[in-house]
């Protein structure tokens, strides 16, 4: 059998296929192009992958898609666009031949096979080919066979893009809050409520102070108009919380028209189709309830402070001043009150009789509680004070604790920082510890101290709080010795000062004889050998 | 200069001693030094006593001086006069040559005077000595359009600064040591005598010794047990380690075979330094030192080579840069031990060991294993001839 087709060669500008024209690679190219499908959703499938790598817009203005039947049996779907370059028609033809499209270039009823590997400028008619076909049909021709289509119907492609049923897609499990993105509504999220529910989420998302403006819409088919609410930056636990209601629905918007519902995914990329969405409507595609909403124009939103009804009618107003009402029947007396409760020591009120066993008690207790403890002499007796809440400001150790250690008198603990109580007492009722002391009226260094039940507590300034040591410690008499001067070691090499040489500087020397005995050696002229030599 | 010894050891011994600015004006003349002998006596509770203990102090712990006496006393009048020959307003002063020269004489007697007989008086005169080498000179001088002026240990005098413009002249200083500082020619021969007058700082500092200088001099000290340890420390911690070895070596077997081991003989190289003079009194021999001195001073050479060892360098340290025969057979002395061992010991002590660890031991066996790849045999087997029977002969 003869072939049908033949390469066309390099630089070849006559060909037998009318229309057929080569481009500036010399690629031969028809006025029209032509693919076929065989089936609808491998065409669908083509306009998905076209719109995710260029523009559909380009295409659509000139496409048209027909359902043909094949002389000899056969159904396939026919998309025709105008012809263009070769680089447009390889685009065309790598994502058809990726859906199990065939592409053929031609004008008019008679298209020829695009190029291949074999002919990388293009197909030709052989010579004797026959290319008659009428009006209503097309006739491809491929290396070995010619087809004859005769179209049955014609799609509309933006009806049919419109008319696309979406695909689900999945959702994070743990909610749209787990995802970074917020599944496209970081942004902006439009919101498409029921009508029965407006009111209610409305007041959940004005009360969570959500940014939101809304717009009431009628859609087809509904009596009263939902509500549409426009959500800038949202939450991912808001956007949770709506998602999960019935009758709330989230879109995602992906063009300036067009949003879709979350958790599905229109087939065609709509961002790079604006003209598939013809006018000025905007479209809602719903996954649920597989709609689209076409809405009359771009929606004016409006703030949502306008579309929150406020019901509160109530003014706050400040009390009024009853200071001096009932003040003297809420005093209560501050007192001291036998406890069974056990507190750390903090110190011990030893009697003037003990006084000289705490004397020989200081040569037992060790340097670091000696050198925290301080000593206060009252006329009750002599308070050691071993450890304090105060810490520096009294000049005191926080943890010492060694008043255990002192096994005289009377133990004294803290009941609030720098309060002083016997042990087996506390103050009565528990106020807090702070203000204890402010009531107390006490500095920041000053101590309290409670000896009983009848006496009025005392006041211990820092100045009566002796260090333990020093104030037990008689005055030692140091012997004063004083360091020579020598003993300090050489400070270095010495300098060498040459003062002023006087005319006579040697006067002396030039009396021989009278020098002693270097002059004698002088005028014999002989030195005198070591004296350990001498012999 | 005063007769008054008090204000002599305040203007000049004191701070040579203990760190200061020694004047110097007028030499010290005979009849002075007579007058001040005679107030030695007051010497024994100043500060001057106390300076030389203090710088003994630095080389022995507990240094036993005696009390400063005449010798020590001409030792110092000696060194200042030493300056004063060296005085650059020596031009200005009305007096003969022949005087100066008395003077010369005078120090030089006074040197030779002060030469001490045990290790007291040595230790005292290595105190005068050994801050007389460290004495620094601060010069001042004076750069104009007409050149330099220098002033030597003098402050510029401000008649030189009056009338000049201002920015005409710039004054710099520099300090420098006066013992390695040029001098004029009897001064560089008394210098000699200075460094014999003091043999324990010949030995701390054999590279700067004079010219036929014996280690055998100061090898008596070494019995001292503390004056060696601070002799061989001085040694080892010197960068120079193997050239001092070198030149106590060296020097210690020209002292005992009479003949030079390289080069020219120290008594000729000693004339051409002294200058165009002759030397007055050439030093003699030392006939006294007993085998015990050769011995206490191999020893110290031996034990030198082990404190390197110990400061874990000697061994990178020691390579055969030098071809100098005193220097080898110092690196030798080591290899001698298993001759002179039971003589002088071994550094580790033994099989009682002194508290050197093994790895001591075995970085000292294989110092001394690198050695003998590094000296000839000739060396060792002509101090097994020359130097080993010298010392084995002391003990036997």
């Amino acid at each position: 059998m003869p072939a049908l087709l033949e390469p066309i060669a390099a630089g070849q500008t006559r060909f037998h296929l009318q229309g057929l024209a080569p481009d500036a690679r010399g690629v031969a190219c028809g006025r029209e192009t032509l693919v076929t499908f065989p089936s609808l959703d491998r065409l669908v499938a083509f306009l998905g992958a076209y719109s995710e790598e260029c523009s559909l817009d380009e295409l659509i203005p000139t496409m048209t898609i027909e359902r043909a039947r094949r002389e000899g049996g056969g159904h396939a779907l026919l998309m025709r666009c105008a012809g263009a370059d070769s680089y447009a028609l390889d685009r065309l033809g790598r994502l058809s031949m990726a859906v199990h499209g065939q592409l053929f270039t031609g004008s008019g009823t008679v298209f020829v096979r695009y190029r291949d590997r074999m002919a990388p400028f293009g197909y030709d008619l052989a010579g004797g080919t026959a290319t008659a076909a009428s009006p209503e049909e097309v006739l491809v021709v491929d290396h070995d066979i010619a087809a004859r289509y005769r179209a049955l119907d014609r799609l509309d492609p933006v009806e049919l893009i419109q008319r696309l049923s979406l695909r689900q897609i999945p959702l994070p499990l743990a909610g749209i809050a787990t995802d970074p993105q917020l599944c496209g509504l970081h942004e902006i999220a439009l919101v498409l409520v029921a009508p029965g529910l407006s009111d209610r989420i409305l007041s959940y998302l004005w009360g969570n102070q959500v940014p939101l403006a809304g717009v009431r819409v009628a859609l087809a088919g509904e009596r009263r108009a939902s509500l549409l609410l426009r959500l800038r930056q949202p939450s991912g636990q808001v956007l949770d919380v709506l998602h999960g209601i019935p009758g709330v629905e989230l879109l995602a918007p992906v063009s300036q028209r067009a949003a879709v519902e979350i958790g599905y995914r229109h087939p065609i990329h709509l961002a790079s189709a604006s003209s598939c969405l013809p006018g000025d409507e905007m479209y809602l595609f719903r996954g649920r309830v597989g709609r689209v909403e076409r809405l009359d124009g771009a929606p004016q939103f409006i703030d949502g402070a306008h579309l929150v009804r406020s019901d509160v009618a109530a003014r706050a107003h400040d009390p009024g001043d009853a200071r001096g009402t009932a003040v003297q029947a809420l005093k209560v007396e501050l007192r001291l009150r036998p406890t069974a409760s056990i507190r750390e020591p903090r110190g011990a009120l030893i009697r003037w009789e003990q006084a000289g066993l705490l004397r020989r008690l200081i040569y037992l207790i060790p340097p670091m509680a000696l050198a925290a403890a301080r000593l206060a002499v009252l006329p009750q007796g002599m308070l050691v004070l071993t450890g304090s809440s105060l810490g520096g400001a009294a000049g005191l150790a926080a943890g010492v604790g060694a008043a255990a250690i002192i096994p005289l008198g009377m133990r004294i603990v803290e009941v609030a920082p720098g309060v002083l109580v016997p042990d087996g007492f506390e103050l009565w009722p528990h106020v807090r510890p702070q203000l204890v002391r402010e009531l107390l009226g006490l500095e920041a260094a000053d101590h309290a101290l409670f000896l009983g039940t009848d006496q009025s507590p005392l006041r211990l300034r820092p100045d009566h709080l002796a260090p333990l040591d020093a104030a037990m410690m008689s005055r030692l008499e140091l012997a004063v010795i004083e360091a020579s001067p020598s003993d300090s070691p050489p400070s270095g090499p010495a300098t060498l000062l040459n003062e002023r040489l006087g005319r006579f500087a040697l006067w002396g020397f030039g009396e021989a004889g009278r020098a002693g005995r270097p002059a004698v050696e002088e005028a014999s002229g002989t030195p005198e050998l070591p004296p350990g030599r001498e012999s | 200069m005063t007769r008054d010894l008090g204000e002599f050891c305040a203007r000049f011994v004191a701070p040579l001693l203990g760190g200061g600015t020694v004047h110097v004006t007028a030499p010290v003349r005979p009849a002075d030094f007579r007058a001040m002998s005679g107030e030695l006596a007051t010497l024994r509770t100043s500060e001057v006593a106390a300076l030389r203990l203090q710088r003994a102090q630095q080389l022995v712990a507990e240094p036993d001086l005696h009390d400063p006496g005449a010798e020590e006393l001409a030792l110092w009048v000696a060194l200042y006069n030493l300056l004063v020959l060296d005085h650059p307003d020596r031009g200005r002063v009305w007096a003969r040559q022949a005087t100066w020269r008395r003077v010369e004489s005078a120090a030089r007697y006074w040197l030779l005077f002060s030469r001490p007989e045990g290790f007291s008086a040595a230790l005292a005169n290595h105190a005068a000595v050994g801050a007389f080498l460290e004495l620094s000179r601060r010069d001042q001088i004076l750069s104009g359009a007409e050149g330099e002026l220098r002033f030597v240990g003098q402050e510029i005098p401000r008649r030189r600064l009056r009338w000049t413009v201002p920015g005409a002249l710039s004054v710099r200083e520099e300090t420098l040591n006066w013992w390695s500082a040029a001098h004029v020619a009897e001064v560089s021969a008394l210098q000699q005598d200075v460094l014999w007058a003091s043999p324990v700082t010949c030995l701390l500092r054999p590279l700067s010794a004079p010219p036929g200088y014996s280690p055998l001099e100061g090898a008596g000290f070494l019995r001292h047990r503390a004056f060696a340890r601070a002799v061989c420390h001085a040694w080892a911690s010197s960068r120079h380690w193997i050239e001092i070895g070198g030149t106590v070596l060296g020097s210690l077997l020209f002292s005992l075979t009479g003949r030079p081991l390289s080069g020219p003989t120290p008594t000729a190289a000693g004339a051409q330094t002294a200058g165009a003079r002759p030397m007055l009194a050439l030093p003699a021999p030392v006939d006294s030192a007993g085998p015990e001195d050769v011995a206490a001073l191999v020893g110290a050479l031996i034990h030198v080579h082990f404190l390197r060892v110990l400061e874990l360098g000697a061994r990178l340290g020691v390579a055969p840069t030098s071809r100098d025969r005193p220097v080898q057979m110092f690196l030798a002395l080591p290899l001698l031990l298993p001759a002179l061992g039971e003589v002088l010991g071994s550094p580790i002590g033994g099989p009682a060991s002194l508290g050197f660890d093994a790895q001591v031991e075995r970085r000292w066996i294989e110092y001394i294993d690198h050695l003998g790849e590094l000296i000839p045999r000739s060396v060792v087997e002509n101090l097994l001839a020359t130097l080993v029977p010298r010392v084995v002969k002391a003990e036997t």
